[in-house]
């Protein structure tokens, strides 16, 4: 995640509710070269302005900031760290051999989900 | 229409905090222990100094970042190491100033401000990650009625002493960066553990170290933005904005007290008859700190100006804090020139200027993260 992605979803949600950046410009009360920047993620973004945003396009503010790859996780937030606590509680109990299999098996799965590419 | 005088509020402030720092920070700063250390974080508290950015209502000076540069810069000139424990708490500060509740003003500033106040800290870094938030490993479980942290900040500035510590950490381990939240933990509470103070280099009177939380319950009502889910990241780049004028403010004040140390020096040093100051190698040298110096100064003030005024101040606060530390680090090392040898003796004011610069270029944000900062909105 990263300004350009917020400046992404900002023009998504801006096009979705049917405003030009001049339209939502003059809402928050900046100028259209300074929302332009905003969604090319070329100006940093307070949090007070991306509060005025989301509230004028009608979305959470975790919209705006929640990364992609976050989409493609389904379980809750609780569960899966409940789950990182056990893995870790696993892994300090294994031998430096097993430590370096389980970390290629990491690299394989990094390597499959890149598509062979890596 | 352009401006650079100070207002006579602003003169007066200068002036008050330089003749407290003259008699009662300078003279100890260069050997000060743990004693000096609480006598000059008295005499800061009486002026109320401790984090003048907290506003009237919660007990502070309620000064703008203009006014808190010209502090923090009259204190880096006497004691960079005070001046750095000022800067970690403006730092700490921020979060709640910017985006807290009334309950988090209310229970939190009061404890920075008055006769009784006392430091905090900022705690971003980590032992193995550095301040990369993609690889943030301090965790924070939701609970029914808060959450729980565990995890470790390292490189913690007024660790040990805070009265409470502003602790950024992940709610989500797969969604790191969006999920941050900015917890406010009091200086007591059960399961946070200062482990280690470091011997640093510089700024020896700031404690640096690292910290440790283990099971630290924290109440919904200590999380700044509790409920607004995505708030942390924006709000701790913001943050980190205006903690760069500050540390530009400390590296104006440590290039400073280099080049008037230096000036003094240069002035009475006689070598052929006369003054070193009359040499040129050595007034031409003078007289590129003094330029360096009101360069760095300048850029400082535009980045607090445009925070003041709320305006986007995000690429200026990173040129200045990129200008200033570079340009106390070399005001410095000129300063051990014109002096000589006794510029590298242990003891000597400019041998330990150097040192405290070295540590400008690491702090809030290393220079090449500033340049990244710059170049990406350009």
């Amino acid at each position: 995640m990263s300004f350009r992605d917020i400046g992404i979803k900002i023009q998504a949600a801006r096009e979705e509710k049917g405003f030009s950046q001049e339209q939502l410009a003059r809402l928050v009360g900046c100028s259209q070269s300074a929302l332009s920047n905003y969604e090319k993620g070329k100006r940093r973004l307070y949090l007070s302005q991306l509060e005025k945003i989301a509230e004028i396009l009608d979305k959470p503010l975790e919209y705006f900031v929640a990364s992609l790859s976050s989409q493609h996780h389904s379980q809750p937030v609780a569960d899966r760290n409940q789950r990182f606590v056990t893995i870790v509680n696993h892994l300090s109990r294994l031998t430096d051999e097993e430590i370096n299999e389980v970390m290629e098996y990491i690299d394989y799965l990094e390597w499959r989900r890149s598509g062979g590419h890596k | 229409m352009m401006d650079f005088s100070l207002t006579k509020e602003q003169q007066e402030l200068i002036s008050s905090v330089k003749n407290m720092a003259s008699k009662e920070i300078t003279p100890f700063a260069l050997q000060a222990g743990e004693t000096e250390k609480k006598k000059m974080l008295k005499s800061l508290a009486r002026m109320n100094l401790l984090c003048p950015t907290v506003p009237k209502e919660f007990g502070g000076l309620g000064l703008g970042l203009v006014s808190s540069a010209l502090v923090v810069e009259e204190l880096a000139a006497a004691s960079p190491g005070l001046a750095a424990i000022v800067a970690a708490t403006l730092h700490a500060a921020e979060p709640i100033i910017l985006a807290g509740n009334d309950q988090q003003k209310n229970e939190f500033l009061p404890l920075l401000t008055g006769r009784e106040a006392g430091a905090a800290a900022f705690a971003l870094t980590e032992p193995e990650g550095g301040s990369d938030l993609n690889i943030i490993s301090t965790y924070a479980t939701a609970e029914q009625t808060g959450y729980l942290l565990n995890g470790c900040k390292d490189y913690v500035i007024n660790a040990g002493i805070a009265r409470f510590i502003t602790v950024v950490a992940a709610t989500d381990m797969l969604n790191k960066k969006a999920s941050l939240r900015i917890f406010l933990i009091p200086g007591h509470a059960a399961g946070l553990k200062t482990e280690e103070i470091y011997q640093t280099s510089g700024i020896n009177l700031a404690p640096v170290g690292r910290v440790k939380f283990v099971d630290v319950g924290i109440r919904d009502q200590y999380v700044i933005k509790s409920r607004e889910a995505g708030s942390g990241y924006l709000l701790l780049t913001q943050t980190f904005d205006v903690g760069r004028a500050l540390v530009s403010a400390l590296a104006v004040g440590i290039a400073r007290a280099a080049l008037e140390h230096a000036l003094h020096f240069a002035e009475n040093r006689l070598q052929s008859g006369i003054p070193i100051k009359k040499h040129q190698a050595v007034a031409f040298t003078l007289a590129d700190m003094a330029t360096k110096i009101e360069m760095a100064r300048l850029m400082t003030w535009k980045a607090c100006w445009l925070i003041d005024q709320g305006e986007d101040y995000s690429v200026a606060s990173a040129m200045a804090k990129l200008v200033s530390s570079t340009v106390a680090q070399q005001v410095t090392c000129a300063a051990a020139d014109i002096l000589g040898a006794r510029g590298y003796l242990q003891g000597n004011l400019i041998e330990q200027l150097v040192r405290d610069a070295r540590v400008l270029s690491t702090i809030e944000g290393t220079n090449h993260i500033q340049r990244l900062v710059i170049s990406s909105q350009l």
